[in-house]
């Protein structure tokens, strides 16, 4: 009896328990790479039939989606600024933000930015009973409960508080409009919860942010602004960019009352559904150790990036395509006059091959295999170090 | 790499009227004499080769070539409707050894990422790189033009194979 007991008192465990069909977790830590990895365990081993709720918040990071462009989806120079000293100190307080972590997560959908004013829920559930609303809906209604008649479920399956007038009596059932929906040409619902996916054959991961009670809201296009967007042609998935707003509810009241509407959805509350904490101690578990030291890798983030051309106009009258695939420089192509081939005789055999991951500052990168050096070769760098920059990952 | 994140992919309920749809039936017949003819050979010189679309659990297609050396893999119409708007096809790099059960690519719809299974073990010789321009073309032909990858075979598919009508049945289960 208590051997038996002991035998299910690890996290894997009872997680894979053919027995737990709804299971409830939330993570103390505050690693993104961690509680993408718990989350990528729980979709790979919990039961085909369970249906799982597993709530975390992350240190600020900017998270992109599997298939995304880092370098035209983020401001990567400002991610270390405090750290780097090259940038100009950015409008931070308050509070201060200090280091910003990437992170290429494994499902889909465009880039986000997490803080520990946003909330994220993810439901593993038994493909046969997802669709891309069901749970966005669930989140729907537990905001409602706590007073926010704003909020809905809108066409891209993201939340949205209206910002419309009240004009009429909405349906309180229904979860996709509200008295303050406006007609085309109103003022624009703020994004407060934005969803994305990862489908297996017997299994549906749905994850999703919630702004709460952000205190970076004023600084968030700063970072999903990228300086080198209108120099990259990207395959892959381009960011649909909202205006974003605070929910304002209390994290803690909200976790919970989240954690009441899933048990009462999928439990009909027969018997109370406990919610087991996870954090730091799940690294001792090899799969979810992997998986979190793959997100780490500069192999799933910059080399995992979709084959892209990046055009640059070093020298006057020159324009250079620089084309990238699989994170690898594959070729340079010029048009223009005067400094077109020479220059190019010198940066070709420098570049093409060149993994970007191992670049690391393009100044020094340059001067170490372009020779004899000329100083004109520092505008390259400079272009280079300020529109595919290649900043180190955080090991935590 | 993005094959180790990999877990599967596929398809079954998102939209149940997909599994209604009477598919290439006719083709299929078309296709059949052709198909006995290799068993025929197939047969005296002892290979269990069979030249005929073969489906997978997870909703993808393997085809071998006449000489039954290589395959052409791909994901059925059935997946492609369920997906939705294909926007993104992460295809593997040419010459990648693989294993059966491996994830050799990815295919993105609507926000959601589906790895894309292999059910045979081999070497990718070549990719249908129009993909990569043209994503939504797997949408449009998933059982032909846009197949996703040619393979080399080394030994016998793994897991549960299927015929076009004893998919199109596994598919109407779900």
């Amino acid at each position: 009896m208590s051997l038996a007991r002991r035998a299910l008192s690890s996290f894997s465990e009872r997680l894979a328990d053919p027995a737990s069909k709804v299971q409830s977790y939330i993570s103390r830590s505050r690693d993104p790479y961690l509680n993408l990895s718990i989350e990528d365990h729980i979709l790979r081993t919990s039961p085909p039939d369970s249906t799982v709720l597993f709530l975390y918040t992350n240190r600020p990071c900017v998270v992109i989606g599997r298939n995304q462009n880092p370098w035209s989806e983020v401001n990567l120079g400002i991610l270390h600024a405090a750290r780097q000293g090259k940038h100009a100190p950015m409008d931070t307080e308050p509070p201060a933000i200090g280091d910003v972590d990437i992170v290429r997560r494994r499902s889909g959908g465009g880039a986000v930015f997490h803080d520990e004013g946003n909330v994220n829920w993810s439901i593993t559930c038994p493909r046969t009973q997802f669709t891309r609303d069901k749970h966005a809906e669930m989140v729907v209604r537990t905001l409602r409960k706590l007073g926010v008649d704003r909020a809905r479920v809108n066409e891209r399956h993201d939340i949205v508080l209206d910002q419309g007038l009240k004009r009429h009596v909405a349906d309180p059932q229904d979860t996709h409009a509200t008295a303050y929906t406006a007609h085309e040409g109103g003022p624009r619902p703020f994004k407060v919860s934005g969803s994305a996916y990862k489908l297996t054959r017997a299994r549906a991961l749905h994850h999703a942010t919630t702004l709460l009670a952000s205190p970076n809201l004023h600084i968030i296009p700063q970072y999903l602004r990228s300086p080198a967007k209108n120099f990259i042609q990207a395959k892959g998935v381009e960011s649909v960019s909202s205006p974003v707003g605070n929910i304002g509810l209390d994290i803690d009241t909200f976790q919970e009352r989240l954690q009441e509407e899933f048990a009462a959805m999928y439990d009909a509350g027969a018997k109370r559904l406990t919610v087991q904490t996870v954090g730091e101690e799940q690294l001792s578990i090899p799969d979810v150790k992997k998986g979190y030291e793959e997100l780490m890798t500069d192999d799933w983030m910059w080399s995992q990036t979709p084959q892209f051309t990046l055009t640059l106009q070093p020298y006057a009258g020159v324009d250079m395509d620089i084309n990238v695939h699989h994170g690898i420089i594959k070729a340079i192509n010029a048009k223009g006059s005067r400094y077109g081939t020479d220059v190019l005789d010198k940066i070709r055999p420098a570049l093409v091959g060149q993994r970007l991951q191992d670049v690391g500052d393009w100044h020094t990168f340059l001067r170490s295999r372009i020779h004899p050096w000329d100083d004109g070769f520092d505008i390259l760098g400079h272009h280079l170090e300020n529109l595919i920059p290649i900043p180190k990952l955080t090991k935590s | 790499m993005a094959a180790r994140f990999a877990v599967a992919r596929a398809a079954h309920q998102l939209s149940s009227s997909a599994a209604r749809k009477p598919s290439a039936f006719a083709c299929q017949r078309w296709q059949r004499p052709a198909a006995m003819m290799v068993v025929e050979r197939r047969l005296f010189s002892g290979s269990a080769a069979v030249r005929e679309k073969k489906y997978t659990e997870d909703h993808e297609w393997i085809e071998y070539s006449a000489d039954g050396k290589t395959c052409t893999l791909g994901i059925s119409e059935y997946a492609a409707k369920s997906l939705g708007d294909v926007v993104y096809v992460e295809l593997p790099q040419v010459d990648l050894e693989i294993s059966a059960g491996d994830a050799i690519g990815a295919v993105e719809s609507v926000k959601s990422a589906s790895d894309i299974l292999t059910p045979v073990s081999g070497t990718v010789v070549e990719v249908n790189s129009t993909l990569e321009q043209k994503p939504g073309s797997l949408n449009k032909d998933p059982e032909g033009e846009s197949w996703i990858a040619k393979l080399t075979v080394e030994g016998e598919p793994e897991g549960k194979m299927m015929s076009k009508e004893e998919y199109t049945a596994f598919t109407e289960e779900a």
